[in-house]
Order: structure tokens, then sequence, then C-alpha cells
């Protein structure tokens, strides 16, 4: 579990490069997409969610937590959010989803292909949740 | 950029459009969101002064107009294509609305200055980039269920990607066919550490691998443009993500059918 979240804090910080974040917030974006990966976990196994039910609250998480990091640092919210996602998104099903179409095993290739859809969903609803909260919300703390 | 400033000739053209314009611009290319490009637009004016103003933002072009003096208009349209992300400059630009607001720039020559100043930054170094794409390849498969050696394959798979990405990909091709040249490059890599046998698990490896080209900003930018009612920019910026994946997902399988007509059996 341990390896994970550094595993997760390392790669969002590795892609916040890739993107051009300014240095300054490589801290914010590794601990923020860490979190959003511990909670992902703790909802999967420990709580015992479905797959795209973790998800939905580890990104919540994550643009919680980018939203107050954006109001800290002054800055767009984008910036963490972005980053802090990467780890949710559901790159080994859409893996499964090509590599089982190509083998004919169309069934299968639905299957994944649908959990993946329902994890970028749930990513979306995630999203779209937390900015609805006004912003005054925020400001209080 | 083209730049017809006719405007220029007769020395009445209005340099706060012309500064909160540009502000947008630089905004909007880097992987802002709609509202906060025409928010950052409305403050540069209010602030100078210029009220009487319409702004009109799309995911790829902004449209102004505005009214100055006792009867002079201001009308532009400018046309910014859709490009890769930047948000270092995001980032810049917002602060500097922000110390605008404060009144540290009395003088409108030198938010122009700094704007100038903040479009010429330059991007992280290539090495920099194309280490970045390895490592958090490497880590991204530990993530997907990857034991180290898998790792050290998608090390090496984010690397080989990013040399592509930076050399071949970004100043020569068009974004479909890089995306699907980076699919199938991607699978190639990995079969090949594969079967060296560098990991032993293909799906964690690829899953890892994949990562640096999953178009994140374009994705996210799409859903908050359309959770704020900007439904039109919304959809072509989700367009231009799930495009990729498309492509992405193309090259993979193309990649995938070669290898396995080669191998003559269902590879794993």
């Amino acid at each position: 579990m341990i390896w994970e979240l550094i595993s997760a804090a390392v790669g969002t910080v590795a892609f916040s490069l890739l993107f051009g974040v300014p240095k300054k917030y490589y801290v914010h974006c590794g601990c923020i997409g860490a979190a959003g990966w511990f909670l992902y976990k703790v909802m999967l196994v420990n709580v015992g969610l479905s797959i795209a039910a973790s998800v939905f609250f580890a990104t919540v998480l994550v643009v919680l937590l980018s939203r107050y990091a954006a109001v800290f640092e002054k800055c767009p919210a984008t910036v963490f959010m972005i980053t802090g996602i990467f780890p949710l998104v559901p790159g080994a099903q859409i893996y499964w989803a090509t590599y089982y179409l190509v083998t004919d095993n169309l069934y299968k290739a639905f299957d994944s292909g649908f959990l993946a859809l329902k994890i970028m969903i749930a990513i979306v609803l995630g999203i779209v949740v937390v900015f609805e909260i006004p912003y005054k919300f925020f400001k209080i703390r | 950029m083209k730049n017809t400033d006719k405007g220029n000739l007769n020395k009445e053209v209005n340099p706060v459009f012309d500064v909160a314009m540009e502000a947008g611009h630089i905004l909007l290319q880097n992987g802002a969101e709609i509202s906060r490009v025409e928010e950052t637009m409305e403050r540069i004016c209010k602030y100078y002064g210029e009220e009487a103003n319409d702004f009109f933002v799309l995911s790829n072009g902004i449209f102004t107009t505005g009214a100055y003096g006792t009867k002079n208009a201001y009308a532009r349209v400018r046309h910014i294509p859709v490009k890769g992300a930047r948000l270092d400059k995001v980032v810049a630009v917002n602060q500097l609305s922000r110390e605008i607001e404060e009144g540290k720039y009395q003088q409108i020559d030198l938010v122009k200055e700094k704007l100038e100043e903040i479009s010429n930054m330059p991007i992280e170094k290539s090495w920099q980039r194309i280490l970045a794409s390895g490592i958090g390849s490497g880590f991204f498969c530990v993530l997907a269920g990857g034991c180290f050696a898998d790792c050290i394959a998608a090390f090496i798979a984010g690397i080989v990607l990013y040399i592509y990405v930076v050399f071949i990909s970004e100043p020569y091709l068009s974004k479909i066919l890089g995306n699907i040249f980076g699919g199938a490059l991607i699978v190639t890599v990995c079969v090949l550490c594969f079967q060296l046998k560098i990991g032993t698990h293909l799906e964690n490896i690829i899953s890892g691998a994949i990562m640096p080209m999953v178009p994140g900003v374009a994705f996210a930018n799409g859903i908050r443009d359309i959770a704020d009612g900007d439904y039109i920019s919304g959809a072509v910026r989700l367009l231009d993500a799930i495009l990729r994946f498309l492509c992405i997902a193309i090259g993979v399988g193309v990649a995938f059918s070669i290898y396995q007509s080669m191998v003559g059996r269902i590879v794993l």
C-alpha cells in the first residue's frame, strides 16, 4: 500500500512536468494524486464498493482538495485537478477492451469497454458535483 | 498569429482591448476553461475603465466588440488553433490579472510587455520531458499491479514513446496520425521487452506505458466547460479527447494484430 501511494505521488509529479505545471506546485500535485489513490483503494478493498463507485469518491476527494489548494495558492484549480485524477484513469480497462476486440473476443471486449466507460462517467460526475459547490464555501477556511 | 493591426494606422486603436485579447489568447491556447478566459478579459477591461464591451469565447476563437470614447468602436476576431496544454502559462496570466486588480500595473504598456514575456516562456527541456514520461509510466505500472520488472519495461516504453513524441510526432505529424503511431509504438516496445523477458505481465506494462498519451487536459476542460454551460466549446474539447483515445486504441489494436499474425497464435 505504501509503495502504491509513493508510486501514485511520483507518477503524478512526473506527469505534472509533462503538462508544464510550475515547479512550486509539484508537492501539491503529488499529495493530491496520492490522496485520490488512497481513497480509491480504501473504498474498493476495505469498504467493498464497485470500481466505478470507488473512482467516483476518489475523484470527489481529488477535486475538493484541488479547489482548496487553488484557494490557498491563488491559482487555477485545473492545475491540481488534471494531474490528480491521472491515477484514476482506466488505462488497464481500455487496454483489455482493445486487446479483446483484436482477438475477436467481442463479449469480453464489450465487458471491459463498458467498465472503462463507467469509470469515465464516474470521473465526470465527481468533477461536476464538486464544481457545483459555491466558491464562498471554500473561502471560509 | 496573423496580426493585421490596421487600426494602428490612425493611432486611435484601443490598447486595453488589445491587451485583454492577448491575455485571452494565451489562456485559451494553453488549456484554460472558457469561463476563466471571459472573466480575465472582463477584469482587465474593467480595471482600465473600458466597460462597454462584449466577448464571445469559443474553444478556438475569441470575438470582441467594444465601444470607447464618443464614437469609436473596436471589433476583432481571433482564431486560436487547438494546441497542447501549458499550465504554467495559465497560472502566470491568472497571477497577472490578480496583480492588475491589486493595482500593480498602472500603465497598460507594462501589462503588454509582461504578456509578451509569458507567451515566450520556455518549454521544459526535452530530456526532462522524456525522463518524466518514463518515470510516470514506470510508476503508474505499479498502480496497475505490475511487479518490478514490469515497471522497468514500462519505463523503457515511456522513454521511447516521448522520444518519438518530442522529435517526430509534435513537429511533423498531425494529431490523428501521431496518436495512431504512438499507440502502435507503445505496443511494439512493450511486446519487445516482453519477448526479451523484461517484465512478465504484458497487460500491466502496456497500461502503465499508455498513460503519457492520455489527453487529460482536453478531457477535464471539456467536462468543466459543459458543466459551466459552454456546450459548444465543451463538446469540441471532449471530441478532441475522445478522438485521441480512439486513435491510440486503433494504434494499439493494429500493432497487436500484426504481432499476433507474426507469432501465429494468441498472445499471453
